[in-house]
């Protein structure tokens, strides 16, 4: 049995009397790619010794709109609703990461109005992308209580963005030069209060769920990636912070705002098993919430009366050149590679996804896990498949 | 920065011509022979500049030019710094696939990236350990963005795009047809043909009556 030698169980197995001669073989199962546990349509090929997984192939593909080669035929501003459609469940990031992109090359300016209401929905949406995660992962584990109590507060924050945009998951708010829509008084102070309810909230979630036996048991020891390999791998987000690595865009390369503000950057540190393990990437999600919090509240304090629109020319033409830029969503770092060649559709822009860069990581990681705690890892790493597969 | 990297790599390695470029706007890149992209590489990641993550491999297709130029997008964790590498290649045909070697071995992430970039502008990487499509099907030919691409015809017996759900000419957006210009707004200019070999079920026996 190769897969024995390779990832050494065959010193811990024992055989019983006459099994030496049986003829035993791995087990191909297909996870997927309509299975609930792999948050989409994301088809994991198990080679599996008996309950052990040895090898996890990840098939992708299956959610692939070409968005890349749709992009080449759109003017700059028609490009933003695509990009709410990779991470459907943090596309205000995703807009803010675009956005920022044309407009350094362009040069714009843009109000500090503006800059402040993007802090504001994009931190939300933080929030809203994480409690998102709480809720799977926990369901992924067995637990069903903890989601609907997620799905709560994240109806406070959809229902926020509707009543800004128009729409409760694909909002095509973030605009080129400022925003869409001004934000009122009345929504801040809505927001002013569901910051107060929701630190109270969060500690009452991370006891439900975070200290529980069963899900420490489930989630500790469990999928680690250290530090080496995060690096290795390129990995980027929760999944290099809880590897223990302090690594956040917001802190080390500010954009937009982010430099007036005070706040820490959670990293993992082994509390319940080793340092990298699944609980980790878990604590640092719960933890990243409070600090999304702390931003909200700074920018409540700041924000200040203004135009919400710079200005921009009707037909956005970028210059010729190209640019790279990095901004930090929940799952990690979203980079737009844009090359333009001076007309105004983009000649090629490719997304750098993060989830794309942790699926990858599987292969890595899967040998030696039981399958169930293959489905915990995937769940911790928390891929959108709308981002893998673009 | 830019130009001290320069100096680093021409120093380090033999014929690697690296030269900084830069558009009218935006970010400056280091352009470098395609021959020696491994060495460079290797250079960059095993020195005091300690590019230890390659972020993205972004292939981007100049057909006027006969080439694809690939861009190596790395950086460092350590020294917070971010550097576009780029090659290019010649363009080369359907048997003949622009070939570079492959960085997975410096890299354990290139690997999905070097999947992508092979998968969507059919760039070969030289020992690749698993050079396979990754967002198209595996029996998928061509090479998407390139930009003479065209669609395959039929895929598994599948017609890809069947005629009567593509947008046609009357529905696209802006299109300047009769309707749009407010001649006439009946829902009849609306309607879409039918597809080939589709017969409308007869009326049954109830609604005659």
């Amino acid at each position: 049995m190769s897969a024995h030698s390779d990832h050494g169980h065959s010193e811990q197995k024992t055989v019983f009397l006459g099994e030496e001669k049986l003829k035993t073989d791995l087990l191909t199962v297909n996870m997927g790619p309509q299975h609930p546990a792999t948050h989409g349509v994301l088809r994991v090929e198990i080679k599996t010794d008996s309950e052990i997984v040895a090898e996890a192939i990840p098939h992708l593909g299956y959610l692939h709109r070409c968005m890349e080669k749709h992009c080449e035929n759109l003017d700059y501003r028609g490009v933003i609703p695509f990009t709410d459609r990779m991470d459907y469940l943090a596309a205000m990031n995703m807009e803010y990461g675009y956005v920022l992109a044309v407009e350094k090359m362009l040069k714009t300016e843009v109000p500090v109005r503006a800059e402040y209401i993007r802090t504001i929905v994009c931190e939300l949406q933080r929030i809203a992308s994480h409690l998102m995660f709480y809720g799977t992962y926990a369901i992924d584990l067995g637990a069903f209580s903890p989601f609907l109590y997620a799905f709560q507060d994240r109806e406070f924050i959809l229902r926020l963005f509707e009543e800004l945009s128009g729409a409760r998951l694909l909002y095509n708010y973030i605009w080129i030069g400022g925003v869409w829509n001004d934000i009122t008084d009345e929504q801040l102070q809505k927001i002013s209060k569901f910051c107060d309810t929701m630190d109270e909230n969060l500690k009452k979630y991370h006891t439900l769920v975070g200290e529980n036996k069963i899900f420490v048991s489930r989630t500790a020891h469990v999928g680690v990636i250290d530090t080496k390999m995060a690096f290795d791998f390129g990995a980027t987000g929760p999944v290099l912070r809880g590897s223990g690595f302090e690594w956040d865009l917001r802190k080390k390369r500010p954009y937009g705002l982010y430099s007036k503000f005070d706040f820490d950057v959670p990293v993992g540190t082994g509390e319940k098993g080793v340092l990298g393990d699944c609980w980790d990437r878990y604590s640092v999600r719960m933890r990243e919430m409070h600090e999304s919090l702390k931003i909200i509240r700074q920018c409540l304090a700041g924000i200040e009366a203004g135009p919400v629109m710079g200005k921009v020319s009707k037909i956005i033409k970028l210059p010729k050149g190209e640019i790279f830029l990095r901004t930090e969503c929940p799952r990690g770092e979203l980079g737009y590679h844009i090359v333009s060649d001076g007309t105004k559709k983009p000649y090629r822009l490719k997304v750098k996804s993060s989830c794309f860069t942790h699926v990858s990581m599987l292969p890595a990681v899967a040998p030696g896990l039981m399958i169930a705690d293959l489905v915990a890892t995937i769940g911790s790493i928390d891929i959108v498949l709308g981002e893998v597969d673009r | 920065m830019h130009s001290e990297w320069v100096q680093f790599i021409n120093g380090k390695v033999n014929g690697a011509n690296a030269a900084t470029g830069v558009g009218e706007a935006g970010d400056s890149w280091i352009k470098v022979e395609a021959e020696k992209l491994f060495e460079v590489c290797e250079a960059l990641k095993n020195s005091s500049h300690d590019f230890n993550a390659l972020q993205v491999v972004s292939g981007v297709d100049y057909p006027a030019e006969q080439q694809i130029e690939v861009n190596y997008i790395l950086a460092s964790y350590t020294n917070n710094t971010e550097l576009i590498l780029k090659v290019r290649l010649p363009r080369g045909d359907e048997n003949k696939l622009p070939k570079v070697k492959s960085v997975v071995s410096l890299w354990s992430g290139a690997n999905f990236q070097e999947r992508e970039c092979y998968d969507m502008l059919g760039v070969h990487f030289e020992g690749h350990p698993d050079l396979r499509r990754v967002l198209c099907p595996y029996d998928w030919t061509g090479y998407p963005l390139r930009k003479d691409y065209v669609v395959q015809e039929k895929y598994l017996d599948m017609v890809v795009n069947p005629a009567h759900k593509m947008n046609a000419e009357e529905r696209r957006f802006g299109a300047e047809h009769e309707y749009i210009q407010g001649a006439s707004n009946s829902i009849e200019n609306y309607k879409v043909d039918p597809p080939p070999g589709y017969k409308a079920p007869a009326a049954s026996e109830e609604s005659k009556s």
